[in-house]
């Protein structure tokens, strides 16, 4: 017993359902440090000095409204996949958009956002990340539903 | 905010990274070890708080102040919001969980240095 007070108790098998367990926990808490990392930058560059590159600091903002619904959508759990898929969606597009432009057209993105050069002031987390969130939701999706209730379908509706 | 409390701090958050991901590794939840690590963790970050705020209102300010404040301020909550996510999980990914907040605090130690440096001076 003293072991497992020390060191931790044997952990328990498969997710418990309801919310999010596993490694899809994982993945909430590294979203959420994103979620408040571009939004404090966003909050900041719009608060201090949004003159200077209106156009950065608003995709700062969008950046950090997209982490904020995947980390919530990620936290529901299944009931929170559409919302999940869609806002990851988005997320890799706009790396790879926002990434290849700040390369292209350096003029336009004066100051950082998180997406600029792939996330490379973000030791490129921002590139990996929804990649990993969408295999994340991808097996989840695949797995046989362990507690969870089966999608329901529409009610058939009468004539 | 010198290098040598940065040093500590990044020492320590190693520690709770491997810490973490040896529960992992080790199928357990997170124990008593995880939270003195995290703990000491936290205690050093609240140190380096309190060290460079007397620093500021000493009138020694980072060139970009809001940033540097943001993340002083913002670190502080890291091991206590990792600690909290953890603990409630109940598979063995709790360790990786913390080991996410061990690697946070070390980037942004590194990052609120380099911000202190950059001073206006």
């Amino acid at each position: 017993m003293r072991e497992e007070h020390t060191l931790g108790a044997p952990a328990e098998h498969g997710s418990t359902g309801a919310g999010t367990s596993g490694p899809g926990r994982v993945l909430v808490a590294v979203y959420g440090t994103f979620a408040l990392a571009a939004g404090a930058r966003a909050a900041v560059q719009i608060s201090t000095r949004f003159g200077e590159a209106p156009v950065a600091y608003l995709l700062s903002a969008f950046a950090a409204a997209v982490y904020i619904v995947a980390t919530v959508a990620l936290a529901r759990g299944s009931r929170g996949r559409r919302t999940a898929l869609t806002a990851i969606t988005v997320e890799l597009v706009g790396v790879l958009v926002i990434g290849t432009l700040s390369l292209v057209d350096r003029a336009a993105f004066p100051d950082e956002t998180v997406w600029s050069v792939y996330g490379q002031g973000y030791l490129f987390v921002p590139l990996v990340l929804p990649v990993l969130g969408l295999a994340f939701l991808r097996r989840r999706g695949q797995a046989p539903a362990q507690k969870s209730p089966p999608p329901k379908s529409p009610p058939p509706k009468s004539p | 905010m010198t290098p040598f409390l940065v040093g500590t701090i990044t020492v320590v958050a190693v520690a709770v990274i491997l810490l973490g991901l040896m529960s992992t590794v080790a199928r357990r939840r997170i124990g008593l070890v995880h939270l003195v690590a995290a703990g000491l963790l936290e205690g050093l970050l609240l140190l380096q708080a309190a060290l460079a705020t007397a620093a500021m209102v000493g009138g020694d300010l980072p060139e970009d102040t809001p940033t540097f404040v943001s993340y002083l301020a913002g670190v502080v909550l890291v091991p206590v919001a990792g600690v909290l996510w953890a603990r409630t999980e109940r598979t063995r990914w709790a360790g990786t969980v913390l080991a996410v907040a061990g690697a946070v605090v070390g980037v942004m130690v590194w990052r609120l240095l380099q911000l202190w440096e950059a001073t206006s001076a």
